[in-house]
């Protein structure tokens, strides 16, 4: 097994546990809730829409996942580009700011392990069965305003994106590892011409493309 | 930067171009390109394209890209999701960039707009390598 199918092994098992304010049962119903994203009317209109807020309705709530988390589920899952501040505070506002984390952290989480499914050609993978057991609920004591739209870690940092989960650890822990098998390589970040069978720029080209069609502008 | 680094002109509007489907100054651009759009856009075309990347490229490398693709799409998740502002080293280096290739049309943009430029950093990134 190559260290991506294993990070995401290890993902998807982690996605499957409790989480920080989350438990496995809810997290799942996440992922199942970002799958449905790609063809739920609402979210499709509001993406065609010129401005989301354009079009009425909202999602109903289930009884894993308020209409709030669904709202943040399925916004995030289907138009991140076009997230506000304004939009965000009225979710956090609801359900608190860590569990709004989580549930970013966790529909990220699920979108990198189906959208590498769909990349090799390989058919979804059936949702795993939740594990028993409660949440965490553990805040970091370092985190804080730095001008984000949720608490992250204070103080400096190699880059902002590197926290974005700091309020969440087990979900930023599962986060991380995905990150760093997919694309970092850990050290190897800094060298920018690492020996890995896709060169460096061949990488930055493919993540440029990645980011422009979802016009993130970090 | 990783082209500079590695002796590569890169044409990066063509890179963020959705239509560009070509040479942009990297090896295989083309089939890189073709094959990203292809999982971000769903017009069917992934295993064509997929297939044509690993005959450019091999399949241990197709494999990386298309685990690039799937991190990014949790990347821009997490960083459009939480509302992060740019780091200040690269707000001020991306400032000409980001003006000529039109980035600043984002929604995103809207959580660096207080960020002022530092005044001894370099305002384009190719700067910062003299």
């Amino acid at each position: 097994m190559s260290s991506i199918d294993e990070a995401q092994r290890s993902a998807t098992e982690a996605i499957a546990s409790p989480g920080d304010w989350l438990t496995g049962a809810q997290r799942i119903a996440a992922w199942r809730e970002t799958r449905a994203a790609d063809t739920n009317e609402l979210d499709q209109e509001r993406r065609r829409a010129l401005s989301p807020n354009a079009v009425s309705g909202s999602h109903a709530g289930t009884a894993e996942l308020s209409a709030p988390a669904m709202e943040v589920v399925h916004r995030t899952a289907s138009d991140p580009g076009r997230l506000t501040r304004s939009w965000a505070a009225e979710q956090i506002a609801a359900i608190g700011e860590e569990t709004y984390t989580e549930l970013i952290g966790v529909t990220a989480i699920v979108t990198v392990i189906d959208r590498f499914q769909r990349a090799m050609g390989r058919p979804e993978l059936p949702l795993p069965t939740p594990a028993a057991g409660e949440p965490t609920q553990v805040r970091p004591d370092d985190v804080g305003d730095i001008g984000a739209w949720v608490s992250q870690t204070v103080g400096p940092t190699a880059a902002n994106v590197s926290r974005t989960l700091s309020l969440v650890p087990v979900t930023n822990q599962a986060w991380r590892q995905l990150v760093d098998t997919h694309y970092s390589h850990g050290a190897e970040f800094m060298n920018m011409q690492w020996d890995f069978p896709l060169s460096r720029p061949q990488a930055e080209l493919v993540a440029t493309r990645s980011t422009a069609l979802n016009e993130c502008f970090y | 930067m990783s082209g500079e680094a590695n002796g590569l002109h890169i044409d990066l509007e063509g890179a963020l171009d959705a239509d560009h489907i070509g040479d942009v100054g990297v090896p295989a651009s083309a089939e890189l390109l073709a094959f990203t759009n292809a999982v971000e856009l769903g017009r069917g075309d992934i295993d064509q394209t997929r297939a044509a990347l690993a005959a450019a490229i091999g399949a241990e490398a197709t494999t990386e890209a298309a685990a690039i693709i799937a991190i990014f799409n949790g990347l821009v998740r997490v960083a459009d999701g939480t509302g992060i502002q740019l780091d200040d080293g690269v707000f001020t280096a991306s400032i000409t960039d980001r003006e000529s290739l039109d980035i600043n049309r984002f929604a995103g943009a809207a959580n660096s707009a207080d960020l002022q430029p530092a005044p001894t950093m370099p305002t384009a990134v190719h700067q910062l390598f003299g």
